[in-house]
């Protein structure tokens, strides 16, 4: 079905960072604590596609966004996108890799800078990376890209500071100014959390329509399912850094096998699925990332675990046609 | 503090930015007395040459006369200089040591610590280090070593206090640029494209120099009286007229003609005092913990 060759690969990126010993005996013996904010995380996306990541907060979602647009450097793995080496191209040419790859925040309070109006904050990345011939050509494209996303009077906003503004036009100055550069992967670390309700749609919507319009790629970050599900072709399932289920997203939502995401599922009341569920309750709090496993890093919470869980790290098994699952009960 | 609510409120759906910055302004009154004296102070610099009834400079008839004598307003001294205008020829020297001391302490503490705080690791543990090592260092006698060791000219002594006091500085910019690296608007700026050089320079530091201006300010109360100290201590330059010279010398006249002295320590509590206010005011109006405070 899908012999399509991947436009982004995701190649077992790996995000960890050194935690502080706290213990004297660590200190003594120099042992190093990893926080294993993500962990040989490996994905395929098809040219075009939305794929939806979810989990709950603190396993890691963000830390992989952050990765992926290279804000910080990944502790191992690379990225490729269309058979290019992210880590050679940021290399050789960081403003090009900066154009084919974008970022939209979660926060958009404090997405641009509070000194700077927003036609400054529009203009200074199409001069920094040499778009428009002159002044005047670069300040009608920020007033035409405005206008395109429903922001009125653009003159008159383009004035503004941040603050004089509100989250949602804010959140479309941030989308449209990443799509600037036409990237060709986006990644969109929760959008709207941050939002009014009543803004959520239209903003959503305004990023899925550009995004189809110039066919990029993206990774929407999310832990609202019902919206990655509306939104998304696949989902990624992620707990403790790594990704336990991924398939199509009707799949995911309709027929989830790993427990956790069976779980994580039961518990999102506003969503409709084919067949009526029983809520999974799941035990207990996420731990933090630090040395986890050996075992299954859910087994500890897990609803169906065995003795097996907790030996090794489940391998990932294909259950149907582009359908993941890591988890040994399966 | 008299920081009056409507202040915040008018200036928060004021769009004018200047309006807003004024509206601050007005609600502190340290900063407004400050502010108030510092126009003074430059006032006086800038037209001394015109405000002076005597020619500072010039070694009169007119010795050790009292206060009101043959026009001296504030008396002369044993050189036969009038006081007054000494006094306000001080200003000028007073200011350019201010000045130019805080310029050069504020440059290379604001570039060492935004350099140490947003690249951090390896930079940052040098760096610190360095910072710290500064700090150990009595400021005063360094100062003294080395006005006494080379030239004592005022552009000397500019230099040295500017290099000394800097880490105070440098350490201010570094903390605020360990928090401003982690803001969102740091990391789009990063996703745009913009090279480290960049960022330091548009991002960190604008966002992260007020608590250095601040400092600055009262800095430069203490550069004003590490010159006043220097030639107290017979190490001003002497080519210039300074205050701290004019106690120096007073001195041994203090029972005879108390004025020599007196005045010029006025006028060095007077200046320490506005810039200190200066300081103090730009504190209160720059730290967003006070203006919440004030808005709750
Ligand atoms: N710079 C960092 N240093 C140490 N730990 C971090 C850092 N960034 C994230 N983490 C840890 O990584 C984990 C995942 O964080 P994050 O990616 O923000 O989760 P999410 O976005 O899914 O809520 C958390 O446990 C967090 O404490
Ligand atoms: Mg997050």
């Amino acid at each position: 079905m899908e012999e399509k060759k991947p436009f982004v690969k995701i190649n077992n990126i790996s995000m960890w960072y050194p935690q502080k010993s706290k213990s004297l005996s660590q200190v003594i013996k120099r042992e190093k604590q990893w926080v294993k904010a993500v962990d040989n995380v490996s994905l395929e996306l098809q040219k075009g596609e939305i794929l939806g990541v979810i989990g709950e907060s603190g396993c890691g979602k963000s830390t992989l966004g952050r990765a992926l647009a290279r804000l910080e450097h990944p502790t191992q793995g690379d990225v490729f996108i269309d058979d290019v080496s992210t880590q050679n191209l940021i290399k050789q040419d960081q403003r090009k890799f900066r154009r084919t790859v974008q970022i939209v925040f979660q926060n958009p309070f404090d997405t641009f800078t509070p000194r700077d109006t927003i036609e400054k904050i529009l203009m200074r990345p199409l001069k920094l990376h040499g778009i428009g011939k002159s002044e005047e050509e670069r300040k009608q494209k920020c007033i035409d890209i405005l206008e395109s996303g429903g922001l009125k009077p653009a003159e008159e906003i383009m004035k503004r500071y941040p603050h004089e503004l509100s989250g949602g036009q804010l959140q479309r100055i941030s989308i449209l100014r990443s799509m600037l550069f036409n990237p060709q992967f986006i990644i969109a670390d929760e959008p709207v959390s941050m939002l009014d309700v009543s803004v959520r749609a239209e903003i959503i919507n305004m990023l899925v329509t550009l995004s189809r319009e110039k066919d990029a790629t993206v990774v929407f970050i999310s832990h609202d399912i019902a919206l990655t599900r509306y939104i998304s072709d696949k989902i990624a399932v992620m707990y403790l850094g790594k990704i336990i289920e991924y398939g199509d997203s009707e799949t995911i939502i309709n027929r989830p096998q790993h427990p956790y995401t069976q779980a994580l599922i039961s518990n999102t009341p506003s969503i409709d699925l084919d067949e009526i569920r029983e809520t999974i309750k799941v035990e207990g709090e996420p731990p933090t990332p630090v040395n986890p496993g050996p075992g299954c890093y859910f087994a500890p919470r897990c609803f169906k675990a065995t003795k097996n869980c907790f030996k090794h790290y489940p391998d990932t098994v294909e259950l149907e046609s582009g359908h993941l699952v890591s988890c040994s009960e399966i | 503090m008299v920081t009056t609510k409507k202040g915040w409120y008018v200036g928060r759906k004021n769009n004018n930015k200047l309006n807003r910055t004024l509206l601050k302004v007005k609600s502190d009154t340290e900063l407004k007395f400050g502010l108030i004296g510092l126009s003074l102070l430059v006032f006086v610099a800038v037209f001394a040459s015109l405000l002076v009834p005597f020619d500072p400079y010039f070694f009169g008839p007119d010795v050790l006369n009292k206060l009101g004598e043959n026009q001296h307003i504030l008396g002369t001294n044993h050189l036969g200089q009038d006081i007054f205008s000494m006094i306000l020829y001080g200003v000028r020297t007073s200011l350019m040591v201010a000045v130019g001391s805080a310029l050069i302490s504020a440059v290379i503490g604001i570039l060492v610590g935004g350099i140490a705080g947003y690249f951090g690791g390896k930079i940052d543990l040098v760096i610190t280090e360095c910072i710290n090592a500064f700090m150990m260092v009595p400021t005063f006698f360094l100062i003294l070593l080395i006005i006494a060791l080379f030239d004592s000219s005022i552009t000397n002594v500019m230099i040295v206090i500017g290099l000394t006091t800097w880490p105070s500085n440098a350490k201010l910019i570094r903390a605020q640029a360990l928090s401003i690296r982690e803001r969102t608007y740091v990391k789009s700026a990063v996703a745009m494209g913009e090279t480290n050089l960049q960022i330091l320079f548009k991002y960190i530091i604008p966002n992260g120099i007020f608590p250095v201006l601040a400092n600055t300010t009262i800095g430069m109360s203490n550069a004003i009286l590490t010159e006043a100290g220097l030639s107290f201590l017979g190490l001003g330059d002497p080519n210039v007229i300074s205050w701290g010279q004019m106690i120096f010398m007073g001195k041994q006249y203090l029972t005879s003609a108390w004025w020599i002295s007196t005045f010029a320590g006025i006028a060095i509590v007077f200046t320490v005092t506005v810039f200190y206010l200066l300081g103090d005011g730009l504190n209160h109006v720059l730290d967003p913990k006070h203006k919440s405070r004030k808005d709750a």
